[in-house]
């Protein structure tokens, strides 16, 4: 069985963190029917910067950046089938979620929640695989 | 669709035989590999090798690698890593091994700052094209 492996890139190149702040990873990969996308923080759309704040605060930046990810490579939040929230403190699960559930309203993905150390400051890393 | 088992290619990768893991070390399924959580042993005798964050991750690639070509796959052909290291601050220690191995189009990654099995620094899990 042959399976191709394609990079994928955000249309707006400010979402591009792998290039911009030199990180060797992908934004994502296509393979086997399904995008893998790398952990995403906090990023502002406008700016490239990292955009540190709130737990809710962060989770929005990041979801509404990540249907931007998907949606460059072709596919939607809709497509999401597994989601994988790194959270500097699981007491501030609950602000995650409400936001979170603003993003997948109806049939959310599987999702996997861990508390972590994150760097730079960040409160929330999000990644996930969509169908391609 | 098949589900088919790797075995490991070298005793030393055999997790489940050596230290009770009730895992496969990888998965063949739909066209992609998942490879089991890697960290640092010996491929042929299964010692564990605690090291630097740099050494280990050199020889958790090394063990991927075998791993991999086992299976007709290759480290060039990974699409996703989780990469869990034991402390943050080996952030960029970590990241000067990894890149030596993804000179282009490296795959997708996730760094998570977890605790690691038996005290060690750096697992790594995989998910890779299989041809």
């Amino acid at each position: 069985m042959s399976t191709k492996r394609e990079i994928i890139q955000p249309k707006n190149a400010n979402l591009n963190v792998s290039k911009n702040f030199n990180l060797p990873h992908s934004p994502g990969v296509r393979a086997g029917g399904f995008i893998f996308l790398s952990g995403m923080v906090s990023i502002d759309a406008a700016t490239g910067e990292r955009a540190m704040g709130t737990v809710a605060s962060e989770t929005r930046q990041i979801l509404s950046n990540m249907a931007h990810m998907l949606e460059s490579a072709g596919s939607a939040m809709n497509k999401v089938v597994k989601v994988n929230v790194l959270l500097y403190d699981m007491l501030e699960w609950d602000n995650m979620n409400r936001v979170y559930r603003e993003f997948f309203p109806v049939d959310p993905p599987a999702r996997t929640t861990c508390g972590v150390q994150l760097a730079g400051g960040l409160k929330v890393e999000i990644e996930c695989i969509a169908l391609a | 669709m098949t589900r088919d088992i790797i075995h490991a290619p070298a005793a030393g990768l055999d997790f489940r035989k050596l230290y009770g893991h009730q895992q496969s070390v990888a998965i063949r399924a739909n066209g992609l590999i998942f490879v089991s959580g890697m960290v640092a042993v010996d491929p042929e005798t299964g010692e564990r090798l605690h090291g630097s964050v740099t050494s280990e991750a050199h020889r958790i690639f090394q063990n991927l690698k075998l791993i991999l070509e086992s299976a007709g796959s290759s480290l060039a052909q990974i699409v996703q890593v989780h990469a869990f290291i034991y402390d943050r601050i080996e952030y960029d220690v970590l990241n000067r091994v990894y890149e030596k191995y993804f000179v282009a189009q490296p795959p997708a990654r996730t760094v998570w700052s977890v605790k690691i099995e038996s005290g060690f620094k750096v697992q790594l899990d995989a998910v890779a094209v299989a041809q």
